[in-house]
């Protein structure tokens, strides 16, 4: 158990914690506190040497992001 | 002693249970969509608990699933609220989008095609994406579709050349990384025509 393993396991269960109950309940508070576990899952993965799933879950996270924010913006830019 | 992994397994279970619970009070769908993603980063760290090359051919296949699922919902919720003509009255204006996106396009291009494979085509998707989202574009999805069989095809090919010519196997190899390396980057550069336009 390594000090990466210790910190992105904290962040994943404050981050779960965030997100379940965000302070402001909207969407964008959410949606910034959606990254804390995405960051502790990385920091688990770095512990365990998975270097290719790191790659690609940094890739997966910024094309889930651009689409949450597109589906928040049609949802909250009402002309 | 409590090893690493038995840690990893109460933790992933409270949070699983904190998760449930906060599905469990809320009632707007786009709240529940983001809680989904939350979902799957629980199912990841349980996957990636397992720390051996295993997990890391487990997460693959669900890193591409939560994304589809995310994309299908997303149009779904659209749909159903009826929000899919409205478009935001100010666009975000940032004037980095403006200058930076070549550079930073090609850098990720490049760097997706040295690294190869699955991987390699979703870095060197998300370059083209971010080059389309802040570029704007024209139809040209014909082109697109068409590089796509191609390498469709190209991949079968290496699949034939495996199994028929098995003394060939680093031939097949690369052709078969570099097909799934163009047909990942031409679908994923799908989705940077989805900002702006109403068509989709």
């Amino acid at each position: 158990m390594n000090a990466e393993f210790i910190i992105g396991f904290g962040l994943i269960i404050l981050g779960t914690v965030a997100t379940a109950w965000p302070s402001p309940k909207d969407y964008i508070t959410r949606l910034i506190n959606l990254e804390l576990p995405a960051f502790g899952i990385l920091l688990v993965m770095l512990s365990f040497d998975e270097t290719i799933a790191l790659l690609t879950f940094i890739a997966v996270t910024a094309i889930s992001t651009f689409l949450f924010v597109r589906v928040i913006e049609k949802k909250e830019g009402i002309p | 002693m409590i090893d690493t992994f038995h840690t990893g397994m109460i933790a992933a279970s409270l949070c699983i249970i904190i998760a449930f619970f906060s599905f469990l009070k809320e009632t707007d769908d786009l709240h529940r969509l983001l809680l989904t993603d939350l979902a799957s980063v629980m199912a990841l760290f349980l996957i990636a608990l397992v720390g051996t090359d295993l997990a890391e051919a487990l997460i693959l296949p669900g890193l591409v699933v939560t994304i589809s699922k995310l994309m299908a919902l997303a149009e779904i919720y659209l749909v159903k609220e009826g929000l899919q003509k409205n478009s935001p009255s100010r666009i975000l204006d940032i004037e980095v989008l403006q200058s930076a996106p070549a550079i930073l396009a090609s850098i990720l291009v490049i760097y997706g095609i040295i690294l190869s494979g699955f991987s390699g085509g979703a870095v060197a998707g998300l370059g083209v994406i971010f080059y389309l989202v802040c570029k704007g574009h024209q139809e040209r999805f014909e082109l697109i579709e068409t590089v796509s069989g191609y390498a469709w095809v190209a991949w079968i090919a290496a699949f034939f050349i495996i199994l028929i010519f098995p003394s060939q196997w680093f031939l097949a190899v690369m052709i078969a990384g570099g097909a799934i390396l163009i047909k990942v980057t031409a679908k994923l550069s799908l989705i940077g025509t989805m900002r702006g336009e109403s068509d989709v």
